[in-house]
């Protein structure tokens, strides 16, 4: 910021050529008080220090220049290396900092001319003077200190009473109330997001009893459509949309009922914190219901990639990275973004700062791509399941139970019938006497690989493999070797995971591998979120895996023990059908193993991804069993026994078992899976029963949640924040320079959202009410609800910002609101500040564009959804309905991604049911400044382009919506023999028009009747532009005329601006 | 286009709106609140003698004598072979088929493509290259348009990024940042430099029409936390070129005039009474629009160019959203004072099947890059129009897949090396930059990183990329971040 150039232009020239704005005005520095009353750190000296100074002289620990830090008392303070002190209290020659700031020297002059930050002003340089002169004291950051407790009861009248003082000090006096008119319309926009009908307005004005205005607000927030209108702004927050973003962004298409938990929230007035405390760790509250489930959503509502050869681990510390910033941004008002690479420059948070607020977010089973090839919805998730679909799960779910007891029942009895022969206490069963060879039933395929690929099973298929893959001398005959990128293709597996199987081979490993495929069903690894079973051997360690979606829905375990790598193992897998860790085992050498459980959380089928058949030692873009050699491998239809399997390793004890001289022990468990009728009877059954739970299961739509994965993941500080660099280990913790966590606190979610919520904590109240204030007056009291750090501008009611944050925090035994939001917005809404005319003297105006002394009301153009949903309301086609899936409006097929267009009431719904894509969001919405989705944004800008013009001019929703009230005006006319232009504008403006007005609308409604009389072919193309029919009696030369100029009134500042 | 106006409302009006714009100096983006916030910060003053900035822009003055007016950038997506087209490395031909040393390989990370493959055979162009123009330049036969004008192109041979995927690729190359929600390029320059023009938009972005490949993104364009008026509007191949610009059925341009008269008169009136700056604003807003509803067919008709101009740019041009078609429209957009035009071309992702898909790239955009680049030299405008030309990243040097000599083949992703040109504005002719090893694998002199590349763009147009800065969640945002190194090698 240079001496003599105003760090602050305005882009357009407008302002400059009409007025001239104080730089100190439009800058915020705040005017120095008269001598005698002190200066304060926060509100004069941080401003200039964080802006020049902190930068190399401030809390970032990597980046200190000198040794020297500016941003605590003590720091600056101290003397220095070089002898010197920045800052001697009440020593104005001295200190050090006051002759670098006014040097000329460029190897002494701060800020080094390198920085290119320009010199400080004579006018900061003298403030610095004084405040040394004054005894340099320090404050903490403001925003940091709790708020303090009021003096005052009503909130209402607290509030009028700083802004009167503040602007007496001006020499200012607050406006005159609105018209009754301007302030329904007023009062309607900021509670429900539409205009008041003419009906509400006349009975308005008429209403001349005291409480009028009171009985107003609370008519209008006890409407549905408040919800719809306050969920808005969250959503632009929670980067809520309706695909999953980055590249490919393919459409998500079930996270709406989140959105619509938000809408209904606000409906029913969830109080604050509890609205905070359920997205943060609704999953994590004492029997969380589905409802509390749900709300954590909000925490996975971040983009999600799947384009092909992405890293995984990147896209999930992303992942992560998104959540804790988006939590810094919508709860804390911080820029935790700074903190991810290194310690922050301006505000007291450190790197490990951040790190720590990561730990809280890191730990569920989550993957980094989503699956490219399947539809399945990421993990954590959650079902959505109305009543009678989820009695119908549970009560499958008891049927499963009750078929695998009785199975049970039946195996136990057999291998108690075979324990009874071999004691003698009993004949030989028939089913064993019938098996004398004792054989394994259920083979679908056995390849020796002896210089061929034939199926050693009569009539099976043989397998394939490209020549790469070559024959070489086996465990027993000739083996497959394989090169790691080239499959041997198996034709048969494509089982569900209802269904016991079988697979077994002799292996030889080439060595260790940290990865390896040794076989598996699939279509592919992340790509396909590795849909389907798979045996790996990862880190050394065999790993069998049944997976509907890596790593959040699947059951997985892993041996124990590391495979053998220096001989022939033979390697068997089973899956006993129950889809559950239990049910799954791996043998080696015919042992069962020991194994741990990897994950036990698979809820949905693992066939329907493609890859129906196995591929032994490649996978698309995974790491393929390269080297290795595999023989005799075989697939079998059930689960085999222990005995079958030793039966497999090396032939001959089944038969010795059968014939009553062998493995006694294990005889039984092979007369009960293999030979007794019964067992197999109700094997069939309990096989029958899964599979139609299965196919339930199948159904109901599920939606990204939190669920704490059983166990935690250790978080790290990542080196400038790369994914790849991990340094040390850090725990779950809170920002040292914030309250810290109580100590009996959990260190989870749960711990963290408690800890927020604390009326004394001091940012979540402050940080809410801002955006309250800048949802109602357009600018907030601090204007970046974003930042409320060191570097955020200093508010010009810094009180009435703590008014409103302790009210709102505390209890209403204390005095408080209780995290009320709607009494929140009443009370503000109740102010006389609030109620004042918009209009100020044109001196005013000019000074303070922003409004941020609050000498008037609030005029700002309406956000996109309250445009579009306001001229849909004022013609009388809003469709107002609550909910449901996204909506595709009659822009979609002018969208970047471009989609069909709806038809019917879907074209007529309010915006925030607007279909949302991230990389092309709704065109006309995307004109007037939504953003698109893709972070947590806190603030929309409001510009003023020709491209509006465009919009509210020629696009079909409001050239439609204009002839629709021009045809309600036209057929009403009976009933109101007012000019239909008159009525119209009265609709949308919500007042009536005045002579001049009146004039200028007979005017344009002559010249453009004029027109289509002269051109009545004209008129019929008008007419029937959009869905809506047209109203066939109505002369079309008179609706074209009246709805030309109803649409030349869409884009009239007195409808575009909420004032 | 004022015609149009003077002709339904006599010359008075005119003059009104005139005095209207003259005083109010309303670009396309009119006020955005965030102008108000106290957001926008420029950077110190330079020196005296440099040119002011013309109009709207942050800076106040070039920070240093500007070279280019404009950008006209040919974006390639998707990262086109630079071993196949410019980079000619004879000793992969040599070692066809052998396994890429690990010593050159080191460390470096692969995608999660080719990065599990067990084998990775280096491979050879199958492409002849041969030298041209007197610079004597290597470029394949792919391109024989572009060999023709080699002596007016600056090559960079080492150009690199920290992307090995496309989206934080091209994200990173028109923004600066892998993750989108940055300004891209565009935005920066139209909030830094403000426009020359009124009429038309100062960012615009054309896409080839029909292309398959990765898909872009609307962000690649967007203003990032830059206020949303900065951001791109892109001009669309069909019949409505921008967003609605079109009157609806029924509504002519004399009928909405009159509509437009009364709606001034009632925006007089309202400001009138309420004496709100956005009033003036949207008075001069709804002029603008109705100019553009003439400039923007105007100049997307090409009725007026002549046969040879069109056969230039080859086949394509007489058929819109076509690269040919975008090129041409990009030459006359830059003629009518369009800051920053984009273009995408699609397609570049040759993971299989390159000797087919590669050629095939070329033969769509070979002739119209460099007749555009002739065309604008015609005109005078080459001197002070940049055009760029080039990808997100390389490719390897290795195949991709499995590799039969001979046969078609696969490169993956590189974010290590690839090529980028660029011509006019400032650029010095006929040059070639920084240079690769042998394998074509690593750089071996004079690396530009993106960000390298990003200060020596804005460096060309005036600005110092460390002095054009916005303020946002409190931290001064830049286009280069914290980086980037003016490549003065390549200033003319």
């Amino acid at each position: 910021m240079g001496c003599s150039t105003p760090r602050f232009r305005l882009g357009p020239l407008v302002l400059l050529a009409t007025v001239s704005l104080p730089a100190a005005a439009v800058r915020g520095d705040p005017v120095a008080p008269p001598p005698g009353r002190k200066l304060s750190f926060n509100e004069h000296i941080r401003p200039i220090l964080s802006e020049n100074c902190f930068a190399c002289h401030g809390p970032d620990g990597g980046k200190r220049q000198a040794g020297l830090r500016l941003d605590t008392h003590e720091a600056a303070t101290t003397e220095l290396e070089s002898g010197m002190r920045a800052i001697v209290p009440q020593d104005v020659a001295a200190s050090e900092i006051l002759a670098r700031v006014v040097s000329d020297d460029p190897d002494v002059a701060m800020p080094p001319p390198s920085a290119k930050l320009g010199r400080l002003t004579t006018e900061q340089v003298a403030t610095l003077r004084r405040w040394i002169a004054e005894g340099a004291e320090y404050q903490p950051h403001w925003a940091f200190l709790p708020p303090p407790k009021p003096t005052v009861d009503d909130l209402s009248s607290g509030l009028d009473a700083i802004v009167a003082r503040k602007l007496a000090d001006r020499g200012l006096a607050p406006q005159s109330e609105a018209t009754r008119a301007a302030l329904i319309r007023r009062a309607s926009f900021d509670i429900t997001g539409l205009p008041p009908t003419p009906e509400e307005v006349a009975a308005f004005v008429a209403d001349t009893a005291p409480d009028a205005y009171e009985k107003l607000l609370d008519r209008l927030l006890a409407s549905p459509r408040y919800g719809e209108r306050m969920a808005a702004d969250w959503l632009d927050l929670a980067r809520y949309a309706d695909s999953y973003g980055f590249q490919v962004d393919r459409p998500r298409p079930t996270m709406w009922p989140w959105r619509d938990w938000v809408i209904k929230s606000f409906n029913e007035n969830l109080p604050w914190d509890q609205f905070a405390v359920w997205q943060v760790a609704g999953d994590l509250l004492p029997d969380a219901t589905a409802e509390q489930r749900l709300a954590t959503a909000f925490n996975r509502l971040h983009q999600q990639e799947s384009e092909g050869g992405s890293v995984e681990e990147e896209y999930r510390v992303t992942y992560v990275n998104d959540r804790v910033t988006t939590f810094g941004t919508a709860f804390l008002g911080l820029t935790l973004e700074c903190c991810r690479c290194h310690d922050h420059k301006f505000d007291p948070l450190s790197q490990r700062d951040f790190y720590s607020l990561f730990a809280f977010f890191d730990d569920i089973d989550e993957a980094g791509l989503y699956s490219y090839f399947t539809d399945a919805t990421p993990t954590p998730k959650m079902r959505l399941l109305n009543g009678g679909a989820a009695d119908a799960l549970t009560k499958a779910e008891e049927s499963c139970t009750a078929a695998a007891a009785a199975l049970i029942a039946a195996e136990e009895a057999a291998v108690g019938g075979v324990a009874d022969w071999l004691a003698g206490k009993a004949p030989k069963p028939a089913a064993v006497a019938a098996r004398s060879a004792g054989t394994i039933p259920g083979e679908l395929a056995r390849y020796a690989f002896d210089g061929s690929f034939a199926n050693g099973v009569a009539g099976g298929p043989a397998a394939s493999s490209p020549a790469e893959n070559t024959f070489v001398a086996g465990r027993d005959g000739q083996a497959i070797r394989l090169t790691g990128d080239h499959p041997v293709n198996v034709p048969a597996g494509n089982f569900r995971r209802s269904h016991p199987f079988t697979v077994a081979a002799w292996i030889r490993p080439a060595g260790r591998s940290e990865r390896a495929v040794v076989f598996h069903r699939s279509r592919a690894w992340t790509d396909a979120a590795s849909r389907g079973y798979e045996l790996l051997v990862v880190d050394g360690h065999l790993r069998w895996s049944l997976i509907h979606f890596w790593p959040g829905d699947a059951a997985s375990v892993r041996m124990q023990e590391p495979l053998p790598i220096d001989r022939w193992v033979h390697v068997a897998v089973t899956s006993d059908g129950s889809g559950t860790a239990a049910g799954l085992g791996i043998f080696v050498d015919g042992h069962l193993v020991a194994t741990s459980v990897v994950h036990d959380n698979l809820s949905r089928d693992i066939t329907g991804g493609g890859g129906d058949t196995i591929t032994i030692g490649e996978r698309f873009r995974d790491h393929g069993f390269k080297d290795g050699l595999v023989d005799d491998f075989r697939v079998f239809d059930r689960q085999l026994s222990p005995l079958e399997i030793r039966e497999l390793v090396e032939p001959g004890p089944l038969a010795a078992a059968v014939a009553g001289n062998g493995d006694a022990e294990r005889l039984g468990g092979y007369v009960a899976a293999a030979l007794d009728e019964t067992a197999a009877g109700r094997r069939k059954a309990l096989e029958d029963i899964r599979r139609s739970r299965d196919d339930l299961a199948e159904r109901p739509t599920e939606i990204m949640v939190m669920r704490e994965s059983p166990a935690p993941k250790t978080a790290f500080v990542l080196e400038r924040g790369e994914y790849d660099k991990r340094r040390e280990a850090v725990g779950p913790g809170t920002p040292a320079a914030l309250p810290p966590l109580p100590a009996d606190a959990p260190r989870n979610r749960l711990g963290l959202a408690r800890w927020l919520v604390d009326p004394e904590h001091p940012l979540l109240a402050r940080v809410t009410v801002n955006r309250v204030w800048q949802g109602l007056f357009g600018t907030g009291l601090v204007t970046s609800p974003e930042d409320l750090g060191s570097q955020a501008p200093r508010p010009e009611y810094p009180e009435l910002l703590d008014l409103l944050a302790w009210k709102f925090s505390h209890p209403v035994a204390d005095g408080g609101l209780g995290w009320d939001m709607k009494s929140l917005v009443k009370a503000i809404m109740r102010s006389r500040t609030y109620r004042q005319r918009s209009v100020a003297d044109a001196k005013t105006m000019a000074d303070d564009p922003l409004n941020t002394w609050l000498a008037r009301g609030p005029r700002h153009r309406l956000p996109a959804e309250m445009i579009r949903d306001g001229a849909l309301a004022a013609c009388g086609l809003l469709v107002e309905k609550i909910g449901g899936p996204p909506v595709k409006t009659y822009d979609m097929p002018d969208s970047f991604k471009p989609e069909q267009a709806g038809s019917g009431e879907s074209l007529y719904r309010r915006s925030v049911y607007t279909y949302w894509r991230r990389t092309g969001p709704g065109p006309m919405l995307e004109v007037f400044d939504v953003p698109s989705r893709v972070v947590c944004v806190a603030h929309r800008d409001t510009t003023n382009t020709p491209l509006h013009a465009f919009v509210l001019l020629n696009g079909q929703q409001f050239v439609e919506a204009a002839r629709v009230l021009a045809e309600r005006l036209l057929a009403d006319q009976e009933a109101d023999a007012r000019p239909p232009l008159e009525r119209a504008f009265e609709r949308l403006t919500s007042r009536p028009a005045d002579d001049r007005e009146r004039e200028i609308l007979r005017t344009m409604h002559g010249g453009q009747l004029d027109w289509y009389r002269a051109h009545p072919e004209d008129a019929a193309r008008l007419v029937t532009v959009g869905q809506t029919r047209r109203v066939e009696s109505l002369p079309a030369v008179e609706v074209a005329a009246t709805a030309a100029v109803i649409n030349a009134l869409l884009n009239y500042d007195g409808c575009v601006v909420k004032q | 286009m004022n015609d149009l106006s003077r002709g339904c409302t006599g010359p008075q009006t005119v003059v009104d709106r005139r005095q209207w714009l003259g005083t109010f100096g309303m670009g396309l983006g009119g006020i955005a609140l965030a102008d108000l916030l106290g957001r926008e910060v420029t950077a110190a003053p330079a020196s005296p003698p440099l040119p002011a900035v013309p109009r709207g822009g942050a800076i106040d003055a070039f920070h240093v004598p500007p070279r280019a007016k404009r950008v006209i950038y040919l974006f390639q997506s998707g990262g086109p072979s630079q071993l196949d087209l410019f980079d000619h490395k004879p000793l992969l031909k040599e070692r066809d088929g052998e396994q890429l040393p690990a010593s050159v390989r080191g460390e470096q990370r692969l995608t999660g493509m080719s990065g599990n493959q067990s084998s990775i055979p280096l491979v050879g162009s199958p492409f002849p290259f041969a030298r041209h123009g007197e610079s004597g330049v290597w470029v394949s036969s792919l391109l024989p348009h572009t060999a023709s004008i080699a002596d007016r192109l600056c090559f960079i041979h080492s150009m690199h990024t920290p992307s090995i995927n496309h989206g934080p690729g091209v994200t990173f190359m028109q923004s600066g940042s892998q993750i989108p929600g940055r300004p891209s390029i565009g935005a920066w320059l139209d909030y830094g430099l403000g426009r020359l023009q009124d009429d038309l938009p100062a960012f615009v972005v054309l896409i080839t029409k029909n292309k398959g490949g990765q898909p872009l993104m609307s962000h690649l364009w967007g203003a990032g936390f830059l206020p949303t008026k900065h951001q791109a509007v892109r001009f669309r191949s069909g019949a409505d070129p921008v967003l609605y610009v079109n009157n609806p059925p029924g509504v002519s341009i004399a009928s909405r005039r009159q509509a437009l008269d009364g709606l001034r008169q009632l925006h007089e009136h309202q400001f009138a009474g309420a004496p709100d700056a956005a009033i003036q604003a949207r008075i001069a807003n709804y002029e603008m629009a109705f100019r553009m509803q003439s400039s923007v067919p105007e100049v997307t008709d090409f009725s007026d160019e002549p046969a040879h101009v069109l056969d230039a740019y080859g086949p394509g041009a007489r058929d819109p959203g076509t690269f040919a078609a975008n090129c041409l429209l990009a030459r006359r957009l830059a003629e009518r004072g369009v800051r920053f035009i984009q273009l995408y071309h699609q397609d570049w992702d040759h993971h299989g099947g390159l000797r087919g898909g590669i050629a095939g790239e070329c033969r769509q955009t070979d002739q119209p890059s460099a007749a555009l680049v002739k065309d604008l030299a015609d005109r005078g405008m080459l001197d002070d129009t940049l055009i760029v030309w080039g990808g997100e990243f390389g490719r390897t040097n290795y195949c991709q897949g499995l590799y039969k000599p001979g046969q078609d083949f696969g490169r993956d992703h590189h974010p290590r090396c690839f090529t980028l040109w660029m011509a006019g504005g400032g650029v010095k002719p006929g040059v070639t930059w920084g240079e690769t090893c042998e394998f074509g694998y690593n750089i071996a002199s004079d690396p530009v990183h993106v960000h390298d590349f990003h200060a020596t763009m804005l460096h060309l147009l005036g600005i110092d990329h460390e002095r054009l800065t916005y303020k946002f969640q409190g931290r001064r945002y830049r286009l280069t971040d914290v980086h980037g190194k003016v490549v003065e090698g390549i200033l003319a």
